[in-house]
């Protein structure tokens, strides 16, 4: 009935077979490192220039024809930015406001999330859900208001209210953006991935919730924690919109806004691109130790969501 | 096509990477597969018979040794030109094509002269479903298929392109034991009607004693025995053998060679070759191999009576014996004769005893 | 409590001894009594989020709808009336056109063009072994940056350095151009034109885009089953063939996702831009390169709440077409 075996082919040739699978292969595996490392070596540029320009000279930099390499290694480049553009009470500001949010916003993301998770009450899924929606509206939608709410004008006032003008404030850089409905996702999901067995376990021996969430659900969560925490501070060293509303003064200013703010340019107008690039390099290099020591946090984290920072 | 295998040989690296060790998963094969033929490979899990199957069909390359289709040497060949067809032991269907594509598939690739027009590619699949006993599925997706339709649908797919050979990895574990029973019997009918050599891997000895022209037991990467398979259960190369082939399993005792007699225990069993010098050796005895006897030669301590039918099987100790208890399958009217007794002795049938060496297992002819 | 026992069978069960509350009241799990202890963990992350998500986005809402609402005088003063003047002032005006183009057009092209790159690389790494985990360290790299430091670094690449016509370099990459016979351009210096600008923002947006998309998408293909692979191979399918048959149609969640959070992040697209021209976003404080986020931000300080307010509805508007179309166009095209 089915005899397939007509349309086999007869001859198996076995000769030019081979070598035509041997030079695709070799020639596709050629094609394929080559095209990474284009890719590669495109994705590194910006960072080698950032490090070598920031070691040049103005001359060597401004000269004809690139150095790829420094001649004269110039570190002064790095004394320069930190003086230009205030460094040390950048990374002081920032140290502390990325430390308090983080810490705040880890203690409320861990309650809402073993609610969310663990315990039952009604009207739990409602909020979630509600939570969740809020995840699709853009920040900017909530930034207007907020801006408008911290400098103390409310809606029903005819003017500011100075009493509750909290601009240039570290609170403000704090508290309005404390709360990430992601991160209460990312941990609530870690919860529940916890056997609920181990809270009937505890439950019967008399553990209290707040007991069981410390001594059982933390432990077995460290490294949503460790992702939640990382991102959060890098959250603080790269934000820029919010602080640049609310707190661009001398005082409290951040990093990035004061980064972008400081100016590189001599009175002839021309722009020290070393100092520049040293002062970039500088507020790089945190975020590269994060990258090699952390890595593996960031990347689960991110895997699972489309935010920065 | 002719398969042979010449001492082919498999060795991974091992997972433990400071002990610098190796795993040999397929030692020194040397099969031949005459053309035609449906042989199933057969041996616990991790005997590496999958690798050898993997091996014949170019997926993975052997460290040692070569594969022939016919006069041809395939070693280095990669798979797409060997002409297999290798049905995945969890199908590998795509997911997001329909039955129809997904026969099609293989059709799609060929290029140049075998280049076929889409007419032609319709017919063939139609013709390979069909055959299959699947043509009024073809614009399912895999997802809406059972399991038995899943493994049809693999089936087709692979014999589409009339491959030179066909390939089947543990083709029957993920259906249930109903699917099981009638599948097999597919296989046989579609290998049958194609004349296609087939090779299939298998842990289930019922399975492979069942349809298999010829059966190959494997075990740690190494071949046990190869042939028919009522010939290897009637002639086990060795105590491995013997003891994975039949279901019930074969008893096994601690017997003796002493004057040309066999002892087991006290008991003078049999006579052997005056020849074989005295020692202890392992005697196998088949289930069937018993046949109750009021001063037989061979005796236990009754423990039960399982009647099943026509047959029934008498449960019984002896001190010798390497589990807790022996089987006996007899005919039900013998076994109704034995109720109520606490002594059962038996005679042995002569070419239902295995003797094999206490050392190596292997068989003793006597 | 519903009692009807059956005194002939004596066949009692709970259903017949108890209401429905009852029964409900009695099977409910250990950990379940305390209703007001699931508010009080919750109590303050709500709290926040009223004070600053919930109620901004009421309070956008009305102020978008006020007719030129300024923020001030509501108790005595001048009242606003309610209407959509807001969105046709917006709307008219050139800038926010001009924003609004900027915003689509860096969508459109930065969004194609860092997927196709994304996914090439991602099928590349998953397709070779050694120096697999070096290239896929190196192409993550660029995720862990401060995208207003890395702004400025391709801001130095592009810019010429010199005064007036004492142009002593051109910015490295117009050095590479030369070496290959094209340039220089003005990329982005002042008097450089909108389309060289463009194309160092999309440049560097593409450049910023990829690692998330390669994380996202290398997952993907590595969570594809290899038998898949295998079955391909056996039959002989061309690389090109199992690209587009097998590799895409398995990875479209993925690739569906990584697109639409693309979309949704270029409609946002801000600091980027900020990075590379100031808050100027563009060439000597210009304006050409500014978007819809920037004009929002550029509305805040001059009170011009209502249009700052409409401005970021319409924002959300975009973003709510664009993900309703996807998940339309996933619903079609995403298998399974």
């Amino acid at each position: 009935m089915a005899d397939f075996s007509k349309y086999t082919k007869k001859d198996l040739n076995v000769e030019s077979a081979s070598r035509s699978q041997r030079i695709s292969k070799i020639a596709g595996n050629i094609i394929t490192y080559i095209f990474l490392t284009i890719m590669a070596v495109i994705i590194i540029f910006p960072f080698y220039w950032m490090i070598i320009s920031s070691l040049k000279t103005m001359e060597e930099y401004r000269a004809n024809v690139p150095t790829l390499w420094p001649q004269n290694i110039y570190f002064e480049n790095f004394a320069t930015a930190f003086g230009k553009a205030n460094l040390k009470d950048l990374f002081l500001h920032t140290l502390l406001v990325g430390t308090i949010s983080t810490v705040l916003s880890l203690i409320v993301t861990v309650l809402s999330a073993f609610a969310f998770a663990r315990l039952q009450f009604k009207g739990k899924n409602v909020v979630f859900g509600l939570l969740m929606a809020t995840m699709m509206v853009p920040g900017e939608l909530y930034t207007i208001t907020n801006y408008l709410t911290v400098s103390g004008r409310l809606p029903f006032a005819s003017e500011s209210i100075s009493a509750l003008d909290f601009t240039n404030t570290f609170a403000v850089l704090i508290f309005p953006m404390l709360v990430s409905v992601f991160y209460i996702y990312l941990l609530r999901q870690t919860f529940m991935q916890i056997p609920n067995e181990l809270y009937l376990a505890a439950k019967v021996d008399g553990t209290s919730d707040f007991k069981y969430l410390w001594k059982v659900m933390l432990p077995l969560s460290v490294s949503t924690i460790i992702t939640i925490t990382i991102l959060k501070m890098m959250g603080a060293w790269n934000a820029y919109i919010w602080p640049r509303l609310v707190a661009n003064d001398a005082a409290h200013q951040l990093i990035t806004n004061g980064l972008r703010g400081a100016s590189f340019t001599d009175e002839f107008g021309e722009t020290n691109y070393p100092a520049q690039m040293a002062a970039v390099t500088i507020v790089s290099i945190p975020l590269f130790l994060i990258f090699v020591f952390l890595r593996k946090y960031i990347m689960r984290g991110v895997s699972r969501s489309g935010i920065k920072g | 096509m002719k398969i042979v295998l010449k001492n082919l040989s498999k060795i991974f690296p091992s997972r433990n990477k400071k002990s610098n060790g190796v795993v040999v998963a397929v030692d020194s094969l040397d099969i031949e597969i005459p053309d035609g033929k449906l042989v199933g490979l057969l041996g616990p899990s991790g005997c590496g018979k999958s690798t050898t199957l993997y091996m014949i069909s170019g997926l993975q390359k052997p460290t040692m040794g070569q594969v022939f289709f016919g006069e041809h040497d395939v070693t280095m060949l990669e798979p797409e030109h060997r002409g297999v067809g290798l049905v995945f032991q969890n199908y590998a269907l795509y997911p997001h094509l329909t039955v129809k594509q997904n026969i099609m598939f293989p059709l799609q690739n060929l290029k140049g002269e075998e280049k076929l027009d889409k007419e032609e590619m319709l017919r063939r699949a139609q013709e390979a479903a069909d055959l299959v006993q699947i043509g009024d599925l073809m614009d399912r997706k895999p997802s809406e298929l059972s399991g038995g339709q899943q493994q049809r649908v693999a089936i087709a797919r692979a014999l589409v392109k009339a491959p030179r050979v066909l390939l089947l990895d543990e083709p029957l574990s993920n259906l249930d034991a109903r699917l099981r029973l009638q599948t097999r019997e597919e296989i046989r009918r579609i290998q049958r009607e194609t004349g296609v050599t087939t090779v299939f891997v298998t842990h289930d000895q019922e399975e492979a004693m069942s349809i298999s022209d010829i059966i190959v037991v494997m075990k740690n990467g190494v071949k046990q025995q190869v042939g028919e398979p009522q010939k290897v259960y009637d002639d086990p190369a060795n105590l491995f053998v013997a003891q994975f082939l039949g279901t019930p399993p074969i008893n096994v005792f601690d017997g003796e060679l002493s004057g040309g007699w066999l002892y087991i225990g006290n008991e003078r069993v049999m006579d052997v070759s005056p020849d074989e010098p005295d020692r202890p050796v392992v005697v196998g005895i088949r289930p069937e191999g018993f046949i109750p006897s009021g001063n037989g030669c061979f005796s236990g301590d009754l423990k039960n009576i399982e009647v099943m039918g026509r047959d029934c099987s008498v449960v019984f100790t002896n001190e010798k014996s390497q589990k807790p208890s022996v089987r006996a399958i007899i005919d039900s009217d013998a076994g109704a004769s034995l109720i109520g007794m606490s002594k059962v002795s038996f005679d042995l049938k002569r070419n239902k005893v295995f003797l094999f060496e206490s050392e190596t297992g292997d068989r003793i002819r006597f | 409590m519903k009692k009807k026992i059956d005194n002939a069978q004596n066949n009692v069960t709970a259903a017949d001894l108890y209401d429905r509350k009852t029964i409900v009241k009695l099977n409910r799990d250990i950990g379940s009594q305390n209703q007001l202890k699931g508010w009080i963990y919750l109590a303050p992350a709500l709290l926040l989020l009223l004070v600053f998500s919930f109620y901004p986005l009421i309070n956008t809402f009305r102020m978008a709808f006020l007719n030129g609402y300024n923020g001030l005088a509501i108790v005595g003063g001048e009242s606003f009336s309610v209407g959509i003047e807001n969105f046709k002032t917006v709307l008219a005006y050139s800038d926010f056109k001009q924003c609004l183009l900027n915003t689509i057009l860096l969508c459109v092209i930065t969004v194609p063009i860092s997927t196709i790159l994304a996914l090439l690389i991602a099928v590349a790494l998953n397709s070779i072994k050694p120096l697999q985990k070096v290239y896929q360290t190196v192409f993550f790299l660029p995720y862990v940056t401060n995208s207003i430091a890395i702004g400025m670094v391709f801001n130095a690449m592009f810019t010429r350095v010199g005064l007036g016509d004492l142009v002593q370099t051109q910015g490295i990459i117009n050095n590479i151009l030369g070496i290959f016979g094209i340039g220089p351009f003005n990329f982005v210096n002042v008097g450089s034109s909108w389309g060289a600008n463009m194309f160092v923002v999309c440049t560097y947006i593409v450049w910023n885009a990829i690692p998330f998309k390669i994380l996202v998408l290398l997952g993907g293909l590595q969570n594809v089953n290899k038998q898949y692979y295998e079955a391909a191979k056996i039959d002989g399918t061309s690389k090109v063939r199992t690209f587009f048959r097998i590799t895409i149609p398995l990875v479209s969640p993925m690739l569906a996702y990584v697109i639409i959070t693309s979309f949704i992040g270029g409609f946002k697209e801000y600091s980027s831009i900020v990075g590379i021209f100031g808050e100027g976003m563009g060439p000597g404080g210009n304006g050409q390169m500014n978007t819809i986020v920037g004009y929002v931000y550029n509305m805040l300080p001059k009170s011009n709440l209502g249009n700052a307010s409409a401005a970021s509805l319409i924002l959300f508007g975009i973003i709510l077409i664009v993900t309703a179309i996807n998940g339309y166009v996933s619903k079609k095209k995403v298998h399974y």
